[in-house]
């Protein structure tokens, strides 16, 4: 019989497994991952407690001093305000759109992601255009025209917290309703046939299901607001709002004070661990392999006139997250002179000064294009790896790496600034002041987005359709390039998006590693409101934002798979 | 060169105590059979599945395809480079790619040329009964034409053994039926040794040559379907195979050799050797070996009182208690029939009943 003529896949003979491309492969990945992220913590301990010898004297001082104690506590402040307020809209929101037949879904949907991609500290410029106590419009709005004696100051606390959390509170709102997404009806139906009723279904069965989901949205909406530098200087700054990033920032004026900086920094990254522990705990206590090719049904709850309610706060939610800030940057960016009477003399002028006459912020968006597109390139190939080691081998040790990619998350770019600067300063490569140690410093800082993302996507492919491909022959290279990549090739996607647009506006790392050869985006906006330049800085932010639609864009196009496409995703 | 010769098998997960997914085990596949591993859920079919395609490395033992050792604990020659094919329980069928195209995967990555790939993959969706489909993506196609496809994705690049993986388990009945039969069909056709694994012994028994009868990770009987069903090797065995009656009695010397005595009654069936005279066993009676007749007892019939009945269509079943007080299930054909209440006596075709010591009984 001529049936075994096929039977075994014509290949090389084996070579030992970590020789091939797989061995490689992983290798390489760890050994990036050490590089961009545990050589440098490392070196930042090693600052911390060695000055010509072993010293406590750096933790004394930054759990000592009052300055250092203050920004600790404000930072935590900061954190659990935006974390619990981040709940209070995400979750209703997300149940809104998942669950409920609220109009408009598509504008929830617009609201939650442009927030997010919105750099914080264009949001905070945007604010302070309106409510800075003396000269924000808003003010002199109602003192001049309305004439109330009203003044809302948006250099407080109160201030940073409201502008922090337009931008985190989709963290909760996205992973929310995914959650919420894929929870499917026959579970609750299950619930409500043994006579449960909906609320009783809704907190006996949904709310478990989604629980994990919402808890670790929010300690990642925790953790990043403690580690925005950009609307913390902005805002906090000038009402003495001082916080962790602001605080280490001070301490490297000149004198700079090295040690203690990292001695901060430390416990920085002790607080983002404890969150992050917190966050893994919660979503290891349930499998997700849900998905093997059959997608959930969600159960829709008819809301009668409710529903109009929901969509009257979704409206509120609507203008003062986008149309507020992006209406001022916008009104801003085409006057002469921003104030009340800003609409009588309108100009282009400022667009041409940015993008034309002056060759810095000409220089700065073109730096940050090139960046942004090779950093997240590589932060999703990175963390597509990573991930993968974590899910599908057994290979020893491979939890830590997954830990150490996630390091970076709590990492103030303030602070991987620093360890990458101690830790190449001491390299014999002369790296201080180039691209390479920007891109050093994103991809490390952002490689964490691209594990999370390949994360979610790899857990919702079951393993055996690589076993499929495997058992036909298919070497290593083969599944995944044939198989895992195009199955994940949506997650990659948003992941790249993911990565591209908090590197396009990276502020907090970039402003201590740039050089006026390198110059990026953020940091020529930063320089611009420093020097007052109000209206130039809005028409920047507004190239800002025009850039990243582009790329979300270019994104989509890519990314929308024939699944993608199917389910509607 | 398709054998499989399995020895001393094991694989733990967790503590060793408790934690064998698969222990001790031996088994020898033979080229060209249908051999099924049968057994309840969590068992270790699965597990012993994967050990044979490579995806798990055993913790003892060692694994021979043809005179070539693929598997020991030292190491694993990986699924890719073993030539299997492997039908999943949820089909794994690629969601992303169209029927065609996962069907033509195995022959690409083996150089078929374009051509003649074709040419195999439209025979091959012919034989699964998927003609004119092959443009459609998974998504578009019900369970069973999944399957189907599947089953075209592994049998296309004409592997020495297929393994399948309770391949008709998420098939309603009807496709199950026909499935069934095609599957047969198609192994005695293309000489194929299948390594299939279920937990329906109706199923086990309608398929296979051998059969693998496996409990809490070991081997209880390995044999044709005929000896598992009629002659099965434990208690375990004669339980899982189908109904089955335990009739306490006693063994006791006869005219003929050793016998059972049931409420009195003696029943000559086959007493293993080990057993003695006196010792307190089980007889293992299936339902359609008890015959019914109308009356008192005469001489060698036990008497029974119907106390319930099942009507089956093609059979009756009924629900008996003997004198002791035992109970019973003995199934007829429907033209003989009787009444709960009725009294009647019957005999067991002795040859086809089983001997177990009783559990718990002193020797
Ligand atoms: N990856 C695993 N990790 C831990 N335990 C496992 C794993 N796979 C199987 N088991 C355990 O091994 C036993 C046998 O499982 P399996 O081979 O899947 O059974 P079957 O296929 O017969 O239902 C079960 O008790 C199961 O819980
Ligand atoms: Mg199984």
């Amino acid at each position: 019989m001529a049936l075994l003529t096929l039977a075994s896949p014509s290949r090389a003979a084996a070579l030992p497994r970590w020789l091939g491309l797989e061995g490689l492969v992983i290798g390489g990945a760890i050994a990036a991952l050490v590089v961009l992220v545990v050589l440098p913590v490392l070196s930042l301990v090693a600052a911390s407690v060695w000055d010509k010898g072993l010293t406590g004297s750096f933790f004394a001082t930054a759990l000592g001093s009052t300055a250092n104690l203050r920004a600790l506590g404000n930072s935590l402040i900061l954190g659990a305000w935006t974390g619990l307020i981040s709940i209070v809209i995400g979750v209703p929101l997300a149940w809104a759109v998942s669950r409920t037949n609220v109009p408009a879904k598509g504008l929830i949907q617009l609201t939650a992601t442009l927030s997010y991609l919105s750099p914080p500290f264009l949001t905070a410029i945007a604010f302070v255009n309106l409510f800075s106590p003396n000269a924000g419009v808003a003010n002199v709005f109602l003192r001049e025209v309305v004439g109330l004696d009203v003044t809302f100051n948006i250099f407080t606390m109160s201030g940073l917290v409201f502008v922090t959390v337009l931008h985190t509170f989709p963290f909760v709102y996205l992973l929310a309703s995914s959650a919420l997404q894929s929870v499917d009806a026959s579970y609750e139906e299950a619930a409500q046939i043994l006579g449960a009723s909906k609320l009783r279904t809704a907190l006996s069965i949904t709310l478990p299901l989604v629980a994990p989901a919402v808890l670790s949205g929010t300690l990642l909406a925790f953790v990043n607001a403690i580690a925005l530098f950009g609307s913390q200087a902005i805002i906090g700054l000038p009402g003495r709002v001082v916080t962790l990033p602001t605080r280490i920032y001070a301490l490297f004026d000149y004198p700079p004070q090295y040690g203690v900086a990292s001695a901060l920094s430390l416990l920085f990254i002790a607080i983002t661990v404890i969150a992050l522990y917190l966050q893994r705990a919660f979503l290891a206590r349930r499998s997700y392999v849900t998905l093997a090719g059959k997608g959930a049904r969600p159960q829709l709850m008819d809301l009668g006139g409710w529903r109009w309610a929901l969509f009257a706060l979704c409206v509120v939610a609507f203008v003062v997250a986008i149309l507020l800030p992006y209406g001022t940057l916008i009104a801003v960016s085409f006057s002469k002179s921003w104030g009340l009477a800003f609409w009588q003399n309108l100009t282009l002028e400022n667009y041409r000064f940015i993008l034309i006459d002056y060759d810095v912020t000409r220089r700065a968006i073109l730096n940050s294009l090139m960046l942004a597109t090779i950093a997240a390139t590589f932060c999703v190939f990175l963390g597509a790896i990573i991930s993968w080691i974590d899910i599908r081998t057994r290979l020893p040790g491979r939890k830590l790496l997954d830990y150490a990619a996630l390091i970076p998350l709590g990492l103030p770019g303030i602070v991987m600034a620093v360890a990458l600067l101690q830790f190449w300063l001491k390299m014999p490569v002369a790296l201080y002041g180039t691209f390479a140690i920007l891109l050093l410093a994103y991809v490390g800082r952002y490689v964490p987005l691209g594990v999370r993302a390949a994360n979610s996507s790899l857990r919702q492919i079951d393993p055996s359709l690589e076993e499929a491909a495997q058992i036909l022959g298919a070497s290593w290279g083969t599944r995944m390039k044939e198989i895992t990549l195009p199955l994940i090739r949506p997650g990659l996607f948003a992941g790249w998006l993911l990565v591209f647009v908090p590197v396009i506006q990276e502020l907090s790392a970039s402003i201590l590693l740039f050089s006026s050869e390198s110059i990026t985006l953020a940091v020529a906006v930063y320089n611009l409101y420093e020097t007052g330049y109000t209206e130039p800085v809005a028409a920047l932010a507004i190239v800002n934002m025009i850039i990243i639609a582009v790329a979300i864009g270019i994104a989509r196009h890519f990314g929308g798979s024939r699944i993608g496409l199917k389910t509607g995703g | 060169m398709a054998t499989i010769q399995i020895n001393n098998l094991s694989k733990f997960y967790g503590s060793k105590e408790g934690g064998a997914a698969v222990s001790g085990l031996n088994l020898d596949i033979r080229d060209n059979q249908f051999v099924t591993l049968l057994g309840p859920s969590g068992c270790g079919k699965t597990t012993t599945l994967r050990l044979i395609a490579g995806y798990i490395t055993p913790d003892a033992g060692t694994i021979r395809v043809g005179d070539r050792v693929v598997s020991s604990a030292d190491g694993v020659a990986p699924p890719d480079r073993r030539g299997m094919g492997m039908v999943f329980q949820n089909y794994a069928v690629w969601p992303h790619k169209t029927v065609f195209e996962n069907v033509v995967f195995g022959l690409r990555l083996r150089k078929v040329p374009a051509e003649a790939a074709r040419r195999k993959v439209l025979d091959m969706l012919a034989m699964v009964n998927l003609a004119g489909l092959e443009d459609r993506l998974p998504s578009e196609l019900s369970g069973g034409q999944q399957q189907r496809v599947a089953l075209a994705r592994s049998l296309v690049v004409e592997p020495g053994i297929l393994l399948l993986d309770e391949p008709l388990s998420n098939l309603d009945a009807k496709l199950r039926e026909k499935m069934r039969t095609e599957l047969k069909q198609l192994q005695r056709r293309t000489g194929i040794t299948f390594v299939y694994v279920t937990h329906d012994q109706a199923e086990a028994l309608a398929l296979s040559d051998q059969i693998a009868v496996m409990h809490g990770g070991e081997l209880q009987q390995y044999g044709s379907p005929d000896d598992v069903y009629r002659r099965p090797a434990n208690k375990i065995v004669a339980d899982f195979m189908g109904i089955v009656n335990f009739l306490p009695g006693t063994v006791e010397a006869g005219p003929n050799g050793l016998a059972v005595a049931v409420d009195g009654v003696a029943v000559p069936a086959p007493v293993h050797g080990t057993l003695a005279a006196g010792q307190p066993v089980d007889l293992a009676v299936r339902p359609e070996s008890v015959r019914l007749a109308v009356g008192e007892a005469g001489t060698g019939r036990l008497a029974a009182t119907v106390t319930d009945m099942t009507y089956l269509g093609n059979l009756v079943e009924y629900w008996l208690q003997l004198e002791s007080g035992t109970a019973l299930r003995a199934q007829t054909h429907p033209l003989e029939r009787f009444s709960v209440g009725d009294r009647v006596n019957l005999s067991i075709d002795a040859a086809d009943c089983s001997v177990f010591p009783r559990a718990g009984a002193a020797h």
